[in-house]
């Protein structure tokens, strides 16, 4: 792999950023054979920064997270490679009692379904609680005064009555601001979002995502949200890397992304989201199907659904190009994408 | 809860007063005279016949009958079996021995089930997953009656580990192995069900957070995980407690231990109703409260299905 690496300016300790992920490779082995969910992934993201991971359903977007926060099952799950450097040191490399204090206390994450994701038989407040006192060894009265207070910070009404309700007595973007109570409760410097808002109506989505953005403010957290919903990224990220088939295609600061995409994935994605001037017209639509991680194509992953398609994209896998400081696209035919024509 | 729970217990009166007329309606209708073979080799004299059937109400329409033993069932005087002993000693002196031994069957259940099927359900396809399936399997086909001769045999005469035959005082210690073979059925369908339960929740997104939340293994199995894959478990001891009262039948007559198994056996035999009637009263009543229990611990472990 000759990726390359988009540089960030700041970084945490030594130089490198805050968590940095480098050429992840991590493959399922199923009875029908191995599926190469991530190939070779790269981001990184820094305290107070906002990383939007993007992509559909099998791109990877959700192993690549679930590897760096050590849930990832295995078996069937096997990392082949690559590094995952939270403040300079290799999570992969660290024995499991290490791995496990920076869970929680330096990374945590929230998931897509809060309902499924907390506890059934445990009130929230219990759940918020178990945070202080298993990494703090607070008691438990403290620790339940700690989760008041931050059902109080995710704007819970009535958190002191409510903390000792269980999760099916809340609604769906209530729970989800649990789970996020409960993710922030140590002060992580990293938290990873896994489509936080797909579960929720339009309207909690917007709180939710307001929500997370004022506590990355108020703690300066870095930020990794994971989302199919370009929509929901537009507003809150400061770059976006587009995943698709288990490798990134598409690295990018949300302003060059909505402008002008250099990937004809993000393009076509881009193109699909309905607009107002072009009410009446047929919705664009990427052609085809996702790529099975059984039986990927030769080349570029995208090639079967690209409309800039050529003999090079069915033999040649595309490396990560550089466009410019930070942008890079994985297309062979990233200028001919920028400038627009084709199709 | 405390209002589900009274009007719970309100509803075991009517479900009391069916099942009670039914068995002793049943009861006196099985046919043969209980009273025409109390004489040995020769035919018992009418007048005797006649006498008894009169001491005992048997004359009397069914409805008086039940009515008598309503009477006598509150004021806690049950009277006397066909041999003019008192049914309430009779009783007193089996009861608490087969209580006893269902508590034990039911902690072995419990303890042994949970444990095997924790323990499979975490290493599936493992060595100890192998051995516990295995043997729970053997159990599962084997009947009560089998495991202990078996048992009786190997652990009491070949090896004289134990006393073959229990005590008539029947101590916790002579109780163990026939506790252990009243409960090997619903111990194997325990363990299963444990197994399964936990193999199943084991990759649940809440166990995921669990993890993801930092904490040890030893928190995420034996709190987020084993609680929630109880409820199947406890569900299923609660409900067969019914089952194990008449597997204590048998499992008493095996190890000769003097409940009310035994007590029920030779009633049948001689068609002592007397007996019968508030043993199997008895024994409806304990179904009953179990299964009221279980509903209320539903309640206690499954915040989901709690009663107002």
């Amino acid at each position: 792999m000759t990726e390359v690496l988009p540089e960030t300016k700041s970084g945490g300790t030594g130089g490198g950023a805050l968590l940095e992920v480098e050429n992840l490779q991590v493959e399922f082995h199923t009875r029908a054979g191995v599926a190469k969910a991530v190939n070779g992934v790269t981001y990184s993201v820094n305290a107070g920064e906002t990383l939007a991971v993007l992509g559909e359903s099998g791109s990877g977007k959700s192993v690549t997270a679930q590897t760096i926060m050590g849930i990832l099952d295995i078996p069937p799950g096997k990392i082949v490679g690559g590094e995952i450097r939270f403040r300079g040191t290799d999570l992969l490399k660290l024995p499991e009692d290490e791995r496990r204090k920076v869970r929680g206390e330096g990374i945590a994450m929230i998931f897509q379904d809060a309902l499924s994701a907390l506890n059934p038989v445990f009130p929230v407040g219990w759940q918020i609680a178990e945070m202080f006192r298993m990494h703090r060894g607070m008691s438990r009265a403290d620790a339940k005064k700690k989760a008041v207070e931050l059902m109080d910070r995710v704007r819970i009404p009535a958190a002191k009555d409510r903390v000792s309700d269980y999760p099916h007595q809340f609604s769906g973007g209530m729970r989800q601001r649990i789970m996020i109570a409960m993710s922030i409760a140590l002060d992580p410097e990293v938290l990873i979002a896994d489509e936080p808002t797909t579960a929720l109506d339009v309207t909690v989505q917007a709180q939710i995502m307001e929500l997370l953005a004022e506590l990355q403010r108020e703690s300066n957290m870095g930020l990794i949200l994971i989302t199919h919903d370009l929509g929901v990224v537009a507003d809150v990220a400061d770059k976006i890397a587009v995943m698709y088939g288990g490798r990134i295609v598409e690295n990018a600061s949300v302003h060059d992304l909505y402008r002008n995409p250099a990937h004809p994935y993000t393009k076509g994605l881009l193109e699909s989201i309905p607009r107002v001037d072009l009410k009446g017209q047929e919705l664009y639509a990427i052609k085809g199907m996702p790529p099975n991680l059984l039986d990927m194509p030769t080349g570029c992953a995208f090639n079967p659904r690209c409309p800039y398609r050529q003999e090079k994209c069915v033999t040649d896998v595309p490396p990560l190009h550089t466009i410019s400081g930070t942008r890079g696209s994985a297309c062979h035919f990233w200028r001919e994408v920028l400038d627009g024509d084709a199709q | 809860m405390g209002r589900y729970a009274i009007r719970r217990l309100l509803q075991l009166i009517p479900v009391l007063l069916g099942t009670t007329f039914l068995i002793n309606y049943m009861v006196w209708q099985l046919p043969g005279d209980p009273f025409a073979a109390r004489c040995g080799q020769r035919p018992c004299p009418d007048a005797y016949i006649n006498a008894m059937r009169a001491e005992f109400g048997l004359d009397q329409p069914i409805i008086v009958q039940y009515w008598h033993f309503l009477k006598n069932l509150l004021t806690g005087d049950l009277g006397v079996n066909f041999n003019n002993v008192s049914v309430a000693s009779q009783l007193a002196d089996s009861w608490p021995i087969t209580v006893r031994l269902g508590l034990m069957a039911v902690a072995i259940e419990a303890v042994i089930g949970i444990t095997a099927g924790v323990l499979s359900g975490l290493k599936r396809g493992g060595f100890i997953d192998n051995v516990i399936t295995i043997s729970s399997l053997v159990l599962l086909s084997l009947p009560v009656f089998v495991t202990g001769f078996l048992l009786q045999w190997l652990l009491g005469v070949q090896l004289e580990w134990v006393k073959p035959t229990v005590s008539p005082e029947a101590p916790f210690s002579e109780l163990i192995i026939p506790a252990f073979v009243l409960a090997s059925l619903n111990l194997a369908f325990t363990a299963r069900l444990t197994r399964t339960s936990i193999i199943e929740n084991r990759r649940s997104d809440y166990v995921r957070t669990a993890i993801a939340k930092g904490m040890t293994n030893r928190r995420v199995v034996g709190v987020h995980l084993l609680r929630n894959s109880l409820i199947p478990a406890l569900t299923f001891i609660g409900t067969e407690v019914g089952s194990l009262m008449s597997g204590a039948i048998i499992t008493e007559g095996i190890f000769n231990i003097n409940g009310i198994g035994g007590l029920l056996w030779r009633a049948v035999n001689d068609h002592d109703f007397t007996i019968v009637v508030p043993i199997a009263s008895l024994l409806v009543l304990v179904y009953l409260l179990a299964n009221l229990l279980v509903d209320l611990l539903y309640g206690v472990l499954d915040p989901r299905i709690r009663y107002e």
